[in-house]
């Protein structure tokens, strides 16, 4: 069977009523999951999975990517209106999300994001399309060296996260590190930083660091601006209008984003959270006025959301075409084929194109739903933010701990979520930037494990850091990335010296 | 003397990297990995240390605007710690009133105590909201929520 | 405003007062007597959604109710955390229930034996064991070695040439399976080479080539198979398994290797459960095991059955607990 006879049965899969239907039941519900507290795409999907029973494989499937792309598409709502990010993909979305949304631009940093979803998720299925044959080979052309190097590389972005002291966005970064050494430490077993404490064995999960330093910080800020009611041009809050100039704007990061978030997501263990942070390094270190970012920038907001929709269609690469899952969220996706008697692989093209090919076209409806869906509701979601302050409060705190409950159920992460809501308080006041942090937190973990991995490899030989063509080109582009700034402050510093 | 705030908090690092470094080393041996469990966290602690006396003798200081940023008055100190006892209590009660309750009980005292005036509003939002949550997790979502003392 | 903290206070209180009277379980100690499920009966998967517990518990309860083998509700109930510790320690705080159930694995004999856990299979009641599944050793289609003995003489000839991967920590799962097949060959266990890849891309890493060997479940090797890009040297079951593709899989034994490796899965209780109780769930969990509709599960998920009684399982578990035990302590991580 040729592949576009394979691509026209797909999109007959797609554009028939039932296809349409369940593609709408799955966005529907993935972004309404995605929406509520600590639940994303891994929930998401399976508590659909016992739904599915005795489906059509092919149409349950298309629902279940619905739910899946949806759920991430519904995560950044909390993110931009309550600094609360539900999910680890739309943390960098609440750096310049919430900023924009409390200047009284909710609506707009909504509509924003809706757009970069649609066209990172859009770009990104034109490139699966195009590209999923041929791409599974770079699914798994990064062994460890090459993923210690990336990580490393998105690791020495760690002071162009931050404005002000560089020294304090390290120490945040350091301690970010720390933090995620506590746990079983997987190369060994041996339990580090762990107290003896059956909690702590598998690590902190990254919700408790993420809504402590974001959402539980604001609202301590929330709490002693208590009194100015408002938010600024709170009449404009749920408008759409985006100029003419912002859409210019967004026009860089879209497009470029589309494409690297695509290709992170290709890569099994990288995933929309990597993407949606390199995304926004990455358009922060090009801008011409990088000093934007952070304080409601439109590219800044348009970066990561653009990259992790686009990152969500990459996952499907090694899903579809190797039959591994890159990440827990594939994995349980990995889960609902399985249920339903359909085995991803490399033979699911040739042996089941209509399976194959119909999620892959389904995703181009599903990406128009979900603009369609949510860009009405926006005005209407954003008019949380007019909720008096007091009671927002009580509510973001809720959320932050029913968000927190539903990873293990059980309130000893309570209580730590309840510590890093202090810790990041204290980092505001003493002005420790906590993007670094989180940063270190996500990538450091990652980074030395795969150091460890590789030097087992190499029987403890550092060249295989360099013999691997892939990894040393990252590490070269990771080492300039962190000389350039260093280089440029003491060519200032001479100058200023003249 | 420690005259900046700057100083100050290294100090306070310091003490937390020479904690974080002991309990590295006394971090088991495991025989069959060329780096072992304990480097990272070695190397880290170290670094922390470095960059803690960095911040020592860092030369910026803090301009008068920040410095009023930091000063914050008694009160909302005050009502910072309330909050905080209050979700405290929350979980502590979460697993043994059961959610719907305990969350009632939060956003209702929490959002008076922070000054929320129209009692019904807020008493049908706290009532409301938790029981909506509830019913979408435990009944469309079959994610059990604790239901502590209420019958359903 | 203190006033108002003084009412919640006073609210927390009074709630909390009456939680703790209310809190009075009648436990029944008849052991002559039928025992019956009268409340909600709860099972606990000791993991987050989406997993192997958590599949097998839901699974379950659906079957039980549906089928129509238990009448009383099964709700399950995830408790994450540890590597299973975490539920393991809330089971063990309700004692001589009957109604608080969970699910298990080999991790429950070798995380207490990695010294993560204070409690192991001997702190619970065994019901029954439900389901087994078996370890797998995948090379690349084109790697020099057609079985397991070709592997294992140049393990012995060149440790360091060869490297492991598996999914979980050294101790656990991936590894002790390797582990204990390579040592029933003869291979120094000491020397052997073992990656963790925790973000489940160990499969990756096998096909481009960063490691020689992949130890993993069986069914997540089919695929590969089928394609041409891996294959099976060797499994870890007794006999081989059933099924197309499946039935090709060399066992580690027919091999002349004579060990085995079985992730079983089945049910526990808490300590001290009622024996009338235990015979009930025994009982129930058998009819659930010969139903049809279960039969269709364990094919769906590629499950074999592996029914075991209360006490079978428990001997079971004894002489698993001895062996493994015993492989640690050779290779120094016993705890």
């Amino acid at each position: 069977m040729g592949s576009i006879e394979g691509v026209l049965t797909g999109f007959q899969v797609a554009f028939s009523m039932e296809g349409i239907l369940f593609v709408l039941i799955g966005v529907f519900v993935g972004t309404f999951i995605g929406m509520l507290p600590g639940l994303g795409p891994i929930s998401a999907i399976a508590v659909m999975i016992p739904i599915t029973f005795g489906m059509d494989p092919t149409l349950a499937l298309v629902m279940m990517a619905g739910v899946y792309y949806g759920a991430i598409f519904g995560g950044s709502t909390s993110s931009i209106l309550l600094n609360a990010p539900g999910v680890s993909g739309t943390v960098a979305t609440a750096f310049d999300g919430y900023p924009m949304a409390q200047q009284g631009k909710a609506g707009k940093a909504l509509a924003i994001a809706a757009i970069s979803s649609f066209v990172g998720g859009t770009v990104s299925v034109i490139l699966l399309m195009l590209l999923a044959p041929a791409l599974s080979s770079v699914a798994i052309a990064f062994g460890p060296p090459a993923y210690f190097a990336l990580m490393f590389m998105g690791l020495t972005a760690i002071t162009s996260l931050s404005e002000g002291s560089t020294v304090k966005a390290l120490i945040s970064a350091v301690i970010g590190f720390m933090v995620a050494t506590i746990g079983i430490d997987a190369q060994t077993g041996t339990q580090r930083f762990t107290f003896g404490n059956a909690n702590l064995l598998e690590g902190i999960d990254f919700l408790v660091i993420a809504l402590g330093l974001f959402a539980l910080a604001e609202v301590c800020t929330l709490i002693i601006n208590r009194k100015d009611l408002s938010i600024d041009n709170a009449h404009k809050l749920g408008s759409l209008r985006i100029t003419k100039n912002e859409l210019k704007e967004m026009r860089g990061p879209m497009t470029r984003q589309s494409f690297l978030g695509f290709l992170l997501g290709v890569l099994p263990g990288a995933g929309a959270t990597i993407a949606s942070f390199i995304g926004y390094i990455t358009e922060k270190k090009i801008s011409k006025k990088p000093e934007e970012f952070g304080k409601g920038s439109v590219k800044g907001l348009a970066a990561p959301e653009t990259a992790n929709n686009a990152a969500t269609s990459g996952a499907f690469v090694p899903l579809l075409s190797l039959g591994i899952p890159g990440s827990g969220t594939t994995a349980v996706m990995l889960g609902a084929f399985l249920v339903l008697g359909v085995q991803p692989g490399p033979l699911l093209m040739t042996d089941h194109p209509e399976i194959f090919w119909g999620i892959i076209a389904s995703m181009y409806i599903g990406n128009v739903f979900l603009l369609v869906l949510n860009l009405p509701l926006i005005p209407y979601i954003s008019k949380i933010l007019k909720i008096p302050r007091p009671l927002l409060i009580s509510l973001v705190i809720m959320f932050s701990v029913i968000g927190v409950y539903a990873i293990n159920f059980n309130t000893f992460d309570l209580y730590l979520l309840l510590l890093f809501g202090v810790i990041g308080f204290l980092m505001r006041i003493f002005r420790f930037p906590a993007p670094p942090f989180i940063l270190a937190f996500i990538l450091g973990g990652m980074m030395e494990q795969a150091f460890r991995q590789s030097l087992t490899i190499s029987n403890g030989s550092l060249a295989i850091f360099i013999q691997e063509p892939i990894a040393l080109s990252l590490l070269i582009v990771g080492f300039l990335s962190f000389m350039f700034p260093l280089v440029r402050l003491l060519r200032n510093r001479k100058k200023e010296r003249v | 003397m420690l005259k900046s705030i700057n100083q100050k908090i290294s100090i306070v690092l310091i003490v937390v990297a020479v904690g974080y470094l002991l309990l590295a080393f006394q971090l088991p041996s495991f025989p069959y990995s060329p780096v072992d469990a304990d480097v990272l966290p070695k190397g880290l602690g170290v670094l922390l240390i470095l960059l803690a006396i960095g911040l020592y003798f860092s030369k910026d200081t803090e301009t008068e605007a920040e410095k009023e940023q930091r000063r914050i008055p008694k009160k909302d100190i005050a009502a910072l710690l309330v909050v905080f006892v209050f979700v405290f209590l929350y979980i502590f009660c979460l697993e043994w009133l059961g959610f719907v309750l305990s969350t009632a009980i939060f956003i209702f005292f929490c959002s008076l105590y922070l000054g929320y005036k129209k009692h019904m509003t807020n008493a049908l939002v706290a009532i409301l909201f938790p029981l909506f949550m509830y019913v979408t997790f435990t009944e469309l979502l079959k994610i059990s929520l604790p239901q502590g003392i209420l019958p359903f | 405003m203190k006033k108002i903290a003084g009412i919640f206070l006073f609210v927390i209180f009074i709630v909390l007062a009456s939680a703790c009277s209310d809190d009075t379980s009648s436990s029944d100690k008849d052991s002559n007597k039928e025992w019956k499920p009268e409340k909600p009966i709860e099972i606990v998967a000791p993991a987050g959604a989406g997993g192997g517990w958590d599949t097998t518990a839901r699974m379950a309860a659906k079957v039980f109710n549906e089928a129509g083998i238990i009448e009383e509700d099964i709700g399950v109930v995830n408790k994450a955390g540890g590597g299973g510790a975490v539920g393991w320690a809330y089971i063990a705080g309700q004692k001589e229930s009957a109604y608080n159930l969970f699910v298990s694995s080999p991790p429950i004999i070798l995380v207490p034996l990695n010294g993560q856990s204070e409690y192991g299979h001997e702190d619970f009641t065994p019901l029954a064991n439900m389901i087994a599944d078996y370890g797998a050793f995948a090379v690349r289609e084109d790697a020099k070695w057609d079985n397991l003995n070709d592997l294992f003489e140049d393990m012995k000839k060149d440790p360091e040439s060869i490297t492991v991967v598996g999914t979980s920590s050294p101790g656990s799962m991936d590894h002790i399976q390797f582990v204990k097949i390579a040592k029933a060959a003869g291979v120094d266990v000491k020397k052997i080479k073992y990656v963790t890849d925790p973000d489940g891309v160990g499969l990756t890493q096998l096909l481009n080539g960063s490691v020689e060997v992949f130890s993993t479940g069986v069914s997540e090797t089919v695929e590969q198979v089928k394609a041409g890009k891996i294959k099976v040297l060797g499994i870890t079951a007794e006999e081989r398994l059933e099924g197309e593709t499946l039935s090709d899989f060399p066992t580690a034994k027919e091999q002349g290797i004579d060990t085995t490796f079985v992730n079983w899965r089945g049910f526990f209780g808490p300590a001290d459960m009622d024996s009338a109780a235990v015979k009930y769930y025994e009982e129930k969990f058998k009819e659930l095991s010969d139903s049809k509709e279960f039969a269709d599960v364990r094919k769906k998920y590629g499950w074999n059955e592996m029914y075991m009684n209360s006490s079978d399982y428990k001997q079971f578990l004894d002489e698993q607990k001895e062996d493994i035990k015993s492989l640690l302590d050779e290779l120094g991580l016993g705890k």
